[in-house]
């Protein structure tokens, strides 16, 4: 019988295997904001435009929810994440942004400097 | 456009080994080479890595260097942002788990400045997959002690470690296990305290809402260690979000075999069962949230016999905050030598401070403990919004107090701030600047304290209507003399006489104003004035001659107290007026005048 920490090794293993398999090494990983005070915010209307988006063809993003980060005032918050990059934050995302967010960023590569958290 | 973060520990113990010198020679040699404008650099707050010291961290890709000197930093910098290739020769090589949000956030001056122990995951990991924490070593410390930690071993780590409740009181963590270790009972019990009550905290929701396998982790963790076979999360019903992840990561901790029977292959059996609370403030208090699980009402009943000897069903009953109990894994996996490095002598390890009130970046922030007042407020908070003067900040929610601008460097530990005359408490910061009325703030608190005394014990129940009562006249204009000192007598024959912590604390905001704005209070008593022009019985309305007669104001007054004869301005019946300001907010013209009354006693005798 395997002790628990070779249990868990391979959990983790499995997991990271599970991840991946969700296209974790896509070109871009997009993570919203969903946790209460994000949701009060307006955050699901934005990972609906994100959802509907993948739903119609765009493809490499890993679209991901995730915790409140502790920026109350900046909320909703998206993140844009690509390997070997510095990860951009969007803040205050409403749907609008979300689509131009889709149209500049994700398809072309333009960071929307404008929206980015300082 | 940038590319590179660099992130120099400016923490104490770094900036003794010259982190700040370190920061121009990297600029010097960043000109040289050309590449300034691909690389910002940013100082953060203690990164927690003092023994490898000075620490500099590059982003993207997370590479920390350790124990860099002067000659180094040019070859440093040349390999890794020039050529592309990290130098391996000064990377720390430590997985460790705090800080991980440097990878994303580190560049953000709010979040660079912090560290981060109970948040690490929360903003990073979807809380909803277990896959997600397990890769970022999740359930790694649990399988770590059931392998080769005993329980004795486990609770000597948590000691070693100085980790000190995180709801408010401090009581260390590791001696309230062995407390409950020690006795022998076939039934024991661990409950996470998630019923958060204080106006403006937060933490404890983000915390479960970000990443709620910690919580369940730190929980089992404590079970195997005082030898509970059941637990139980208590947490407010008004958390329905935090409620289903909660319930959706019990559900997948179960079916990884981390929760039930034979956990992880061993003989341990644990399980949890979430109980809701009903949203009484009192049922923080940990006897009251006992009679609440146990079916009675959220009453308080004396101690001893504490918990840890006879509490759930009078067995053995273990109770930590959400906090602390996401403190645990960090402990058991990066070591309890490191986390007490991290802290002042007394309070080791970080505090989350819901911050709120008048500041700029409003939201939650983890710092080690002894970092000062000013650095949270104006560092990470980004200070005052519009200008304005700061004039108190108020810590631990309505048992807390109000500390004013001398004391803004005092460090922040359990200690200190109660010597400072407030608590610690669970974490609330409200910031108050010059618009604020400090009399009308400790109203507002201990309007709180008083509607949620659960009327148990007399001195909490009828004292603090009293004090209410009193607070009431005062910010009405009819204060007499000698109410500061009734205030005064009662609300320390409060604390000396109730039976829990929310009447022995209900007075402190009272208290903490009149010793460190008295003046405001003799002002409104003596002079009928209220420098903040906020108590309603202390300022009018009047309309001026800048009035053009459009008739906004008279619209929206709800008491119908504004006229106008034919060819006149308008005019405020004050008999009438019930100064709900919103006349003041319509008028377009700057046509109304919020006058704050002074009464000088001294000229009309």
């Amino acid at each position: 019988m395997a002790n628990p920490l070779e249990i868990i090794k391979k959990k983790r293993a499995e997991a990271i295997n599970s991840i991946m398999s969700k296209g974790y090494l896509s070109k871009k990983r997009v993570y919203v904001g969903m946790a209460t005070c994000e949701i009060a915010a307006g955050s699901k209307d934005v990972m609906d435009v994100f959802k509907s988006a993948i739903a119609n063809g765009l493809t490499d993003v890993y679209l991901s929810q995730k915790g409140c980060a502790g920026r109350c005032n900046l909320e909703p918050t998206v993140e844009v994440i690509e390997e070997g990059k510095i990860p951009v934050k969007y803040c205050k995302v409403n749907k609008d942004m979300a689509k131009d967010i889709i149209e500049y960023h994700i398809k072309k590569g333009e960071v929307i400097k404008d929206w980015i958290i300082k | 456009m940038i590319r590179y973060v660099i992130t120099l520990c400016d923490g104490p113990s770094c900036m003794q080994k010259k982190s700040k010198e370190l920061q121009e020679i990297i600029e010097k040699q960043l000109d040289n080479l050309g590449v300034r404008q691909k690389v910002q650099i940013n100082l953060s707050g203690c990164l927690g890595m003092c023994a490898k010291g000075p620490v500099m961290v590059i982003n993207p890709g997370y590479t920390i260097y350790g124990n860099i000197s002067e000659k180094d930093v040019p070859e440093i910098i040349e390999s890794h942002i020039v050529k592309k290739k990290p130098l391996a020769k000064f990377i720390v090589d430590q997985d460790h788990l705090f800080n991980r949000f440097y990878r994303v956030f580190g560049d953000v001056n709010f979040f660079g400045k912090q560290m981060r122990i109970v948040l690490r995951n929360c903003g990073i990991i979807d809380p909803e997959n277990i896959n997600d924490y397990l890769s970022v070593r999740g359930y790694e410390a649990l399988a770590k002690v059931l392998t080769d930690m005993s329980p004795k071993d486990i609770i000597a780590e948590i000691k070693k470690s100085g980790l000190r409740g995180r709801g408010g009181a401090g009581f260390p963590t590791g001696f309230k296990w062995e407390l409950a270790a020690s006795e022998e009972s076939l039934e024991k019990y661990i409950i996470c305290n998630a019923d958060e009550g204080d106006p403006g905290a937060f933490m404890d929701r983000s915390t479960i809402e970000g990443d709620p396998h910690t919580v369940i982790e730190g929980m089992i963790i404590g079970a195997y260690a005082v030898g509970a076979k059941k637990g139980i999360i208590y947490i407010r019903a008004e958390y329905p979000l935090a409620i289903k992840r909660l319930e959706k990561a019990i559900n997948d901790a179960r079916q990884h075999k981390f929760l039930g029977d034979d956990i992880l292959g061993t003989k341990f059996c644990f399980d949890i069962e979430i109980r809701l609370g009903a949203g009484a403030f009192v049922c923080g208090e940990e006897t009251a949230l006992i009679h609440s699980i146990e079916g009675s009402r959220g009453m308080p009943r004396p101690r001893p016999p504490f918990p840890s000897v006879s509490g759930l069903f009078d067995k053995p009953t273990v109770i930590n905050n959400v906090e602390t109990l996401a403190n645990i894994p960090v402990i058991i996996l990066d070591g309890a030598k490191w986390f007490s490095s991290i802290g002042t002598e007394k309070s080791k390890g970080t505090k989350v401070f819901a911050l709120a009130g008048k500041i700029n970046n409003t939201g939650l922030v983890e710092v080690p403990m002894g970092t000062t007042l000013r650095q949270i407020i104006y560092d990470i908070g980004g200070g005052i919004p519009n200008n304005k003067k700061f004039k108190a900040v108020q810590t631990g929610g309505p048992s807390g107090g109000c500390l004013p601008e001398i004391y803004l460097d005092t460090k922040i530990d359990y200690e200190s701030l109660l010597a400072a005359g407030s608590i610690m408490g669970s974490g609330g910061m409200i910031v108050i600047d010059e618009d604020s009325c400090m009399v009308n703030i400790a109203r507002f608190f201990l309007e709180f304290t008083q509607n949620e005394s659960c009327g148990k014990c007399t001195p909490c129940r009828e004292g603090t209507k009293r004090m209410f009562e009193i607070l009431t006249r005062i910010t009405q204009g009819k204060g007499k003399e000698g109410d500061i000192e009734k205030l005064e007598r009662l609300g320390n024959m409060i604390k000396k006489s109730s039976l829990c912590g929310l009447g022995q604390s209900a007075p402190n905001p009272v208290l903490s104003t009149i010793k460190n704005f008295r003046e405001e209070y003799i002002e409104h008593i003596n002079y009928k004035k209220c420098r903040a022009g906020q108590c309603q019985g202390l300022f009018n309305f009047e309309i001026n001659e800048k009035c053009i007669g459009c008739g906004v104001c008279k619209k929206v007054c709800p008491n119908q107290a504004i006229f106008a004869s034919p060819k006149s301005k308008y005019q405020i019946i004050q008999d009438k007026c019930i100064k709900c300001g919103l006349c003041f907010k319509v008028c377009k013209f700057n046509a109304i005048n919020k006058i704050l009354k002074e009464v000088n006693l001294w000229k009309r005798n």
